[in-house]
């Protein structure tokens, strides 16, 4: 372990003194930040039409089966509020990919990959090393984000739509299927990156994670199904399932002769 | 100690390497010569753990490498690398501070500490990398591969590009190292410095063509030339050398003859002289330089 937090220190530190490379991540949080309440909030106020005039999104807010307390408006100000939030926390990730993306192929064409790879440092710690080094400044900036979100809704939105966000499900969101999507989407990118010679290839091999996620949450927007709290710990276990796999696949491809012998 | 055995690489159905074997004790610098392509790099890589031979095997400390043991003993080798390989952003400090903990050290800041000093890198451990010189950065890249205190090193080019004064200060680190018990294996294009530093020497081209002392190689390889200075004129002395060597010639005033047996020949002539009443000053068989011998090397693998 002290190997693997050697090189998370290492990566942590580069990240400081190149924070351009976070401002994907920091431009996607800042506008799924205010895109909600642009919609849910600043639209409705300046066209003077409440977002429970709306057919479709009362229809859609119906699947979410929550609070009964809530006005109309209130609940399908709830249900924006919950599905921006996905998007919240997922998004983001897409944006630190190209960290990801960049950690094996970046270090060959900086040719400070043979040295590292000369200590007794494993395949497995290196490639553990370079998505915690990526997943970590990813979940910090999304928790700070977070925490505007939070405060803005409570400050903006209808009395007890907070209250209501409150819940299981939410905390699932946050602390299961947001890190394990981060997880899975980073640890792709570094299975790409030590398989690609050049760092743009790497980045737009990444892209394809984004394709299902985006599916997923345009379903869930047009109200098609609803994740429940369970549905989302079920989703939480499969995504760690998955990244155990590309974690072992990753070690398993990584050659280093190929990255050492043809890259150039 | 370092042990290479019939090692043999291939790119594709390009050969590097081809049964190449030799060993590096404890306390001995060798160092490996050979053009650009020679699969020197190769060689240093294979040692290195970093990739595998397609055949043959290597053993470390009397360890084979294998992919079990490969992470084990990578920490007892130290590799400086073609190019120094610094983290740009990172200052001199963190680059070293990281490989320390790499190592597993037991006291990292400690031992960046020392290593900064005794490198002479105090005045730039706060600079980042990508600030320094080339001479700083290899200077840098060099104490990294010393940090862990390794029992072999490996060294690919380490003064290359370097001013005199570094490669020097680099020369009596290695020198201090071999002394502390260090197997050293140096691959370098400057015959100057092989012949300064290593106790052997050995000439790559995918197959290995010698390896033993620069002077041992220079004897075997000599070109049986002698050299003789006489007092008066040489020419007194030309037949009695033409009876000895029937090419004998006068050049720049000394007698040159070209023996096919210089250690047992060379006393005849001097014997031949003196009872021919010729004052000798000086007899001397021509040394050839380790550039001679390297590049004879060259010539007799493009011939066969």
């Amino acid at each position: 372990m002290t190997r693997v937090h050697a090189l998370v220190a290492k990566e942590l530190q580069d990240i400081m003194r190149n924070l351009g490379t976070l401002i994907p991540v920091v431009i996607a949080t800042l506008v799924l930040l205010v895109l909600p309440f642009v919609i849910a909030v600043v639209i409705p106020s300046i066209s003077g039409q409440s977002l429970g005039e709306d057919a479709d999104l009362v229809k859609a807010s119906q699947v979410v089966g929550l609070s009964n307390t809530l006005s109309t408006n209130g609940r399908v100000q709830l249900f924006l509020f919950q599905q921006f939030l996905t998007l919240f926390l997922l998004v983001p990730i897409t944006g630190a990919m190209a960290l990801a993306a960049h950690a094996v192929v970046g270090e060959k064409q900086a040719r400070t990959l043979e040295p590292l790879l000369a200590t007794p440092l494993t395949t497995f710690e290196l490639l553990v090393a370079k998505v915690v080094g990526a997943l970590l400044p990813t979940l910090a900036i999304s928790l700070v984000g977070l925490g505007l979100y939070v405060a803005v809704v409570a400050g903006a939105a209808e009395p007890g739509v907070m209250a209501a966000m409150l819940n299981a499900r939410t905390a699932v969101l946050i602390l299961g299927v947001a890190p394990t999507c981060a997880l899975v989407a980073l640890q792709f990118a570094i299975l790409i990156s030590s398989r690609v010679n050049d760092a743009r290839t790497a980045q737009q091999f990444g892209v394809v994670i984004v394709l299902p996620l985006t599916g997923l949450l345009v379903a869930q927007f047009t109200g098609a199904f609803w994740l429940s709290a369970s549905m989302l710990a079920a989703l939480t276990l499969v995504l760690l399932g998955v990244w155990l796999l590309l974690a072992a696949v990753s070690v398993a491809v990584f050659d280093r002769e190929q990255i050492l012998t043809r890259w150039r | 100690m370092i042990e290479a055995r019939g090692l043999g690489r291939r790119y594709g159905s390009r050969l590097a390497l081809d049964g190449v074997s030799f060993a590096v004790s404890r306390r001995e610098i060798v160092a490996l010569l050979g053009p650009n392509g020679a699969g020197k790099t190769t060689t240093l890589r294979i040692l290195a753990g970093l990739i595998a031979p397609t055949t043959g095997s290597v053993v470390i400390d009397g360890v084979e490498l294998t992919r079990s043991t490969g992470s084990a003993l990578r920490s007892r080798i130290g590799l400086l690398t073609e190019t120094p390989g610094l983290w740009d952003r990172l200052t001199v400090r963190e680059n070293l501070r990281t490989y320390a903990r790499l190592y597993g050290l037991a006291h990292p800041d400690r031992v960046v500490d020392s290593s900064i000093d005794a490198l002479g890198l105090a005045e730039h451990a706060s600079a980042r990398a990508a600030e320094l010189s080339k001479g700083l950065r290899q200077k840098v890249a060099f104490a990294r591969s010393l940090l862990h205190d390794p029992s072999v090193l490996l060294l690919d080019e380490p003064t290359s590009g370097l001013d005199p004064e570094v490669t020097r200060s680099v020369r009596h680190m290695l020198e201090e190292r071999r002394s502390n018990g260090c197997a050293i294996l140096v691959s370098t294009h400057n015959l100057d410095e092989a012949e300064r530093l290593a106790d052997r020497v050995a000439v790559l081209h995918t197959r290995l063509l010698a390896i033993d002392r620069p002077a041992t190689l220079r004897q075997r390889l000599t070109t049986g030339r002698i050299i003789v200075r006489v007092a008066g004129d040489p020419a007194a002395g030309f037949d009695t050398a033409r009876r000895i060597d029937p090419h004998a010639s006068i050049e720049g005033g000394a007698l040159i003859l070209t023996l096919k047996r210089p250690e047992d020949e060379t006393p005849a002539l001097v014997r031949a002289l003196v009872s021919a009443r010729l004052d000798i000053i000086e007899v001397r068989s021509e040394v050839p330089a380790l550039e001679d011998v390297y590049l004879r090397l060259m010539e007799d693998r493009a011939q066969s």
